[in-house]
């Protein structure tokens, strides 16, 4: 499934940019996560809890970022398994200035597989989404 | 399959809920989303306090020129009284329009709303109805409108430990006319898309138009830019298309393998246009 969108930060661009290479900002905003551990450059390994109404399930994963062209574009990659599926996403962030801090746009393909794709077809988008707008929502506090 | 191990307790009065929950309980309403995710293991509670036995949690009233619905009221109930028929009859007629008549019989609106299912059925008529929900946590009860209840995607303005108690919607003028009319996913029930309309003529104008719209985005949402366009017209065809036009505006559609977010939003400016249409033939 694509996934496209963009966002206002209120941060100029290289601060901005700074702070989504911060494994400790991102365990923070990232929905659900508990814990961002350093594996290897720009590789991170990732527990995270999902709770989302009565739907509740425990990921570990990895979380990638490559690409980096600092302050304008990098690339996250992240990919996570539990008993409850699997998901795997990748996608572009691009950083602009803006007149208020920067604007960020991204772009990518999430992936769902296992029980959780299997029921929950109909849930997954809006699921990403919300995902998506916790994060910068979090981000930008 | 079968669900992981779970406690189960069957508490008589609200007070008793809100002690499990404190401890940690989940609320378990009807069970009609909460129980087959709890099936494939997508949800695994350890404790479940089950809300049917609760005294006084299942009840349709009138009092002081509005009806009062407990939570625990299940959709049949809601669909069959007289009371809101007669009084209400766009939630009875959206009531009726949900899932099977096996769901109807055990899903209420509390557990239904509680949900905040970004498809579910009562959310369009709710936000139609200008409803509002008693909730009730340790500290008391507060009165929220419908809007700001529904918040997100399975995110609602319901703290932890706090149930909702009641629902109240308005008592329906004589001379409106209403409908709710859906396009169901044909496994599920559920609405890809779903518009409740309320409509008062008084001479040959519209007086009054309110439009709520679900299964199109995050949340069900009222779409006041098409009640706005309607208000003050005579409501003819060309309005009425106009208006629907816009019930969509400022809103992101869902795109899932049933409908495209393009689907769906032209399911919903058609549809939108259609409900108008009936709820203005039914106006007095």
């Amino acid at each position: 499934m694509k996934i496209s969108g963009s966002t206002q930060l209120a941060l100029p661009p290289d601060r901005a940019y700074e702070m989504m290479q911060d494994p400790e900002v991102l365990a923070k905003a990232m929905p659900g996560c508990e814990s961002l551990e350093l594996i290897g450059p720009g590789e991170y390994r990732m527990k995270m809890k999902m709770v989302l109404a009565s739907l509740s399930g425990a990921f570990e994963g990895k979380v990638r970022i490559t690409d980096q062209q600092p302050p304008t574009s990098f690339k996250l990659a992240v990919e996570g398994n539990g008993k409850i599926g699997f998901m795997k996403g990748e996608g572009l962030l691009k950083l602009a200035p803006a007149a208020e801090g920067t604007d960020v746009a991204y772009e990518g393909d999430v992936q769902v597989g296992g029980t959780l794709a299997a029921v929950g077809q109909r849930m997954i988008d809006v699921t990403a989404k919300l995902m998506i707008k916790k994060f910068f929502e979090k981000l930008a506090s | 399959m079968i669900p992981q191990e779970f406690e189960y307790a069957a508490p008589q009065t609200v007070d008793e809920v809100l002690g499990l929950l404190a401890k940690g309980a989940k609320p378990l309403a009807g069970g009609m989303s909460l129980i087959p995710m709890m099936k494939l293991r997508l949800a695994t509670p350890e404790h479940l306090a089950d809300l049917g036995r609760v005294k006084d949690l299942a009840y349709i009233k009138e009092e002081a020129g509005s009806l009062r619905i407990g939570a625990a009221t299940t959709h049949y109930a809601v669909e069959s009284s007289a009371l809101i028929r007669s009084k209400c009859p766009l939630l009875a007629e959206t009531a009726s329009q949900i899932g099977d008549v096996q769901v109807r019989n055990r899903g209420t609106i509390g557990g239904s709303v509680a949900h905040a299912d970004p498809a579910a059925d009562y959310p369009a008529a709710l936000q139609a109805l200008e409803a509002k929900l008693v909730i009730r946590g340790a500290s008391g009860e507060r009165t929220v409108a419908i809007d700001e209840f529904l918040v997100d995607t399975f995110t609602t303005s319901l703290e932890p430990g706090e149930i909702i108690r009641e629902v109240i919607v308005p008592i329906e003028s004589d001379r409106a006319g209403v409908c709710y009319q859906k396009v169901a996913q044909k496994a599920s029930g559920f609405a890809m898309v779903g518009i409740a309309v309320r409509i008062i003529r008084e001479g040959d104008k519209l007086a009054m138009v309110r439009i709520g719209v679900t299964g199109l985005s995050n949340r069900a949402y009222r779409a006041t830019h098409a009640e706005k366009a309607l208000e003050g017209r005579a409501g003819n065809p060309a309005e009425i298309e106009a208006a629907a036009a816009l019930v969509t505006q400022g809103v992101e559609a869902i795109a899932d393998i049933h409908a495209s977010a393009t689907y769906r939003a032209h399911l919903a400016v058609v549809h939108a246009g259609r409900a108008i249409a009936k709820a203005l033939a039914r106006a007095v």
